[in-house]
């Protein structure tokens, strides 16, 4: 009964991810693996900028960049130092997590505006030095030979390996997001959220919480983005460090609803899965870009708290194991 | 009560849409052969940009495609020897110029919509990243607007590249500058993307072989606007030449405001940009810029050059496919257009020659091509280290030039034996 009050909130989260994973299977169509394989991502992505923006009350508009700084770390020593797949994947994360300790101890500092600016600053940053390393390809960067994809059965069972390993790292992010969420750790990062001084002045060393929310926001996607790069088979400048891929996992958090587990897992369910329905609808192909605006612009109007604040605002039974 | 019923309204539209994208069948299924034994509808599967930086390229591209499709459906489709009737018909969807996709949109073309062959996205890092579902899944994949050499060295089997490669871009370029200026001091400025690069790999190398100095090289983001800057520094290095650009979007904006900044230079040629015939829009901009042109009308190839060079010659001759280009769009068609095509025009030579639409068959015909077609020549490189590789297509240089009546026209200047007018060089001061 203890265990299940101590994880009650994790439930949810993780039969979605399980759903998410085995939905492939069950259908039995490639295609359902490539879709499910973008949401997981995202969820991996959304849950891990949660525990930033979420529980800390941090916007970041440049939190791609350490999924395409992690991604390249890790693609270079695949490719150019010959490492297997799994050691890429946990030294893209320690390269991510590493960057986001160094930068976090300087632009934490900075609140409100002052750092959603300054992360703007460091994706653009990091996607110029990455134009010009030409350790990295340079602007042509990374192209995997297909012989890469033969020590792990040819090009098809590497696809169908990465998609298990894609599951696997989005039930990391939650794991990770759901532990600080109900540690005393997440609970500093609240009070910080909610006022930075007073948090200070109750005992929380703020500087200390917050850089190590961001190294913890920042290792799961540092490691997805090396299996991404690894699935699609090159990593180059552009494709490394969209921002508007981080305006997009924003509105994925903010969707579902940040500061919450479930939240930003539903908000890239429903983001990613209404983005691959519209995009190949023989009705709405050619204006989704169009619809999925509108629908959007909708849902932040009529529900700014997102699908699961919403759900704990108006239903308090719902709030025990909507985490 | 409004504003709940509102929401009720928009939390039913989101979980409908996200239901509809988890249930089965989702797309209209895919055509199939009519109940009679001896045709058969083969689908031909891409995506193509209708968003995004590389829209303008890619809709002339499917407009190509298009055309040929149309044409060989009324024309009664391939007659193959078993009396097999193989018609064609397009499966396609908006990859947003964005490579999230790619892969999700080719698996489902290959897997729940049954694409028999598939035409590759435009450019080529989503070409890249498609070309994995291809060969994993074995299917023939036909590359236009996927010029960048590295795609086709990574062991692949399946892709077949129509545009000469990005590498060789500029070389017929650099050809007839030797002739026109051997001393000119050359600036290499491109776009800072897969393609241009790879474009500028080939070509800086080429230039100091030939003799020139290269006294400035600098990249840009693709996304640039304001190319002060880059012109400020050109006009400092002294160059009299510039070599470079990128895409449409930056190209066009770079030759403009060259002509605002009143840069001064003899000679300017862009990439792909001022092949489109939207160019001419920039009105004196665009007098004297040119560019490396995959296939241009005024010097289209033909049956004659092919008897010369004991080659094969195959499809329609240019004027007919511009005419029909032009009923079909209104419009006038771009290297961009025929490439397009020509791939849809590959193929069925291919399934002639195989007599067969199996993959297999058909890759065996498509290695053995060696055809000429109002493109100019179709040949694939054959070897395991770079299969796919274009090696039988030469590129002409095109510039825009005023006509007897002051319009803007696109000439082809080099090489010279095709050449429909002489090069304008220098390039008159603004």
């Amino acid at each position: 009964m203890k265990l299940w009050n101590q994880y009650r909130g994790l439930i949810a989260p993780v039969l979605v991810v399980a759903l998410l994973a085995v939905w492939p299977m069950l259908t039995g169509k490639p295609a359902n693996r490539e879709s499910a394989f973008t949401i997981l991502k995202a969820i991996a992505l959304a849950s891990s900028l949660n525990i930033l923006l979420g529980y800390t009350g941090y916007v970041s508009f440049g939190h791609i960049v350490f999924y395409g700084f992690g991604g390249y770390v890790g693609i270079f020593l695949l490719s150019g130092m010959g490492w297997p797949l799994w050691a890429s994947i946990l030294a893209g994360g320690l390269a991510s997590g590493l960057l986001a300790f160094l930068l976090g101890s300087a632009i934490l500092r900075l609140r409100g505006g002052y750092f959603a600016l300054a992360t703007i600053g460091v994706n653009e940053a990091m996607r110029a030095f990455i134009n010009k390393f030409d350790l990295f390809g340079g602007p042509t960067g990374i192209t995997l030979n297909f012989s890469v994809y033969k020590a792990y059965g040819g090009a098809a069972q590497a696809l169908q390996t990465s998609f298990y390993i894609g599951a696997a790292l989005a039930l990391l992010a939650l794991a990770i997001s759901y532990l600080v969420r109900t540690s005393k750790f997440g609970l500093g990062l609240l009070a910080i959220r909610e006022n930075e001084d007073a948090a200070e002045v109750m005992g929380i060393a703020a500087p200390w919480a917050k850089t190590w929310a961001y190294v913890l926001s920042a290792i799961v996607p540092g490691m997805i983005g090396v299996l991404f790069f690894f699935k699609n088979g090159n990593v180059e400048p552009g494709d490394a460090f969209p921002l508007h891929a981080s305006i997009e996992l924003l509105v994925m958090v903010m969707l579902g609803g940040q500061g919450t587990v479930l939240g930003p897992i539903l908000g890239a369910f429903a983001y990613q899965g209404m983005r691959g329905y519209l995009v190949t609808s023989p009705v709405f192909k050619d204006i989704q870009l169009s619809v999925s605006g509108a629908l959007l612009l909708l849902i932040v109007l009529f529900i700014p708290a997102g699908a699961i604040g919403w759900l704990r605002q108006r239903v308090p039974l719902l709030r025990r194991v909507l985490a | 009560m409004n504003r709940k019923l509102s929401i009720l309204v928009t939390f039913f539209a989101l979980a409908s849409l996200v239901l509809a994208a988890c249930a089965p069948g989702s797309v209209e299924a895919p055509p199939v052969a009519d109940g009679s034994d001896t045709e058969k509808t083969v689908v031909i599967g891409f995506t193509s940009s209708l968003t995004g930086a590389q829209e303008v390229s890619s809709k002339r591209q499917v407009n190509g495609l298009t055309l040929w499709m149309n044409q060989v459906n009324a024309a009664g489709g391939i007659h193959l020897s078993d009396g097999t009737v193989v018609k064609f018909t397009a499966q396609t969807y908006d990859d947003e110029s964005n490579k999230e996709r790619v892969q999700e949109l080719y698996t489902r073309l290959i897997t729940e919509d049954n694409a028999d062959f598939l035409i590759s996205p435009y450019s080529s890092g989503l070409t890249a990243a498609a070309s994995i579902i291809a060969e994993q899944n074995g299917k023939i994949m036909i590359t236009a607007g996927a010029a960048e050499d590295d795609a086709y060295k990574t062991g692949n089997t399946s892709l077949f590249q129509l545009y000469t490669p990005g590498s060789q871009y500029l070389l017929s370029t650099v050809d007839m500058l030797k002739t026109l200026d051997p001393s000119a001091r050359v600036a290499i400025v491109h776009e800072n993307d897969k393609f241009s690069t790879s474009v500028v790999e080939g070509l800086k190398p080429y230039l100091e072989s030939q003799g020139f100095e290269v006294v400035l090289e600098e990249g840009y983001a693709s996304d640039t606007t304001d190319f002060g800057p880059v012109i400020n520094k050109i006009v400092e290095s002294g160059a009299t030449v510039l070599l470079g650009g990128g895409h449409y979007p930056d190209g066009s904006t770079f030759a403009r405001q060259l002509y605002e900044r009143k840069a001064g230079l003899k000679f300017i040629s862009l990439l792909v940009a001022p092949a489109d015939s939207k160019f001419p829009e920039l009105g004196e901009a665009a007098l004297g810029v040119s560019t490396s042109s995959q296939w241009e009308l005024s010097a289209t190839h033909t049956p004659e050059e092919a008897a010369a060079l004991g080659k094969e010659w195959y499809g329609p001759s240019g004027q007919e496919f511009a005419d029909a280009y032009l009923a079909l769009t209104g419009d006038k068609p771009t290297y961009h257009a025929a490439g397009g095509y020509l791939t849809g025009l590959i193929l069925q030579k291919a399934i002639e020659a195989a007599d067969s639409v199996d993959p297999d068959k058909v890759r065996a015909a498509l290695e053995a091509l060696d055809i000429f077609t109002f493109y100019g020549g179709i040949k694939f490189d054959t070897r395991a280290e770079a299969h796919g590789l274009q090696i039988g297509h030469e590129m002409v240089v095109a510039q825009w030039q005023r006509n007897d009546a002051g319009e803007l026209v696109r000439q082809v200047i080099w090489p010279a034996n095709v050449a429909t007018a002489a090069p304008l060089y220098p390039i008159p001061m603004p």
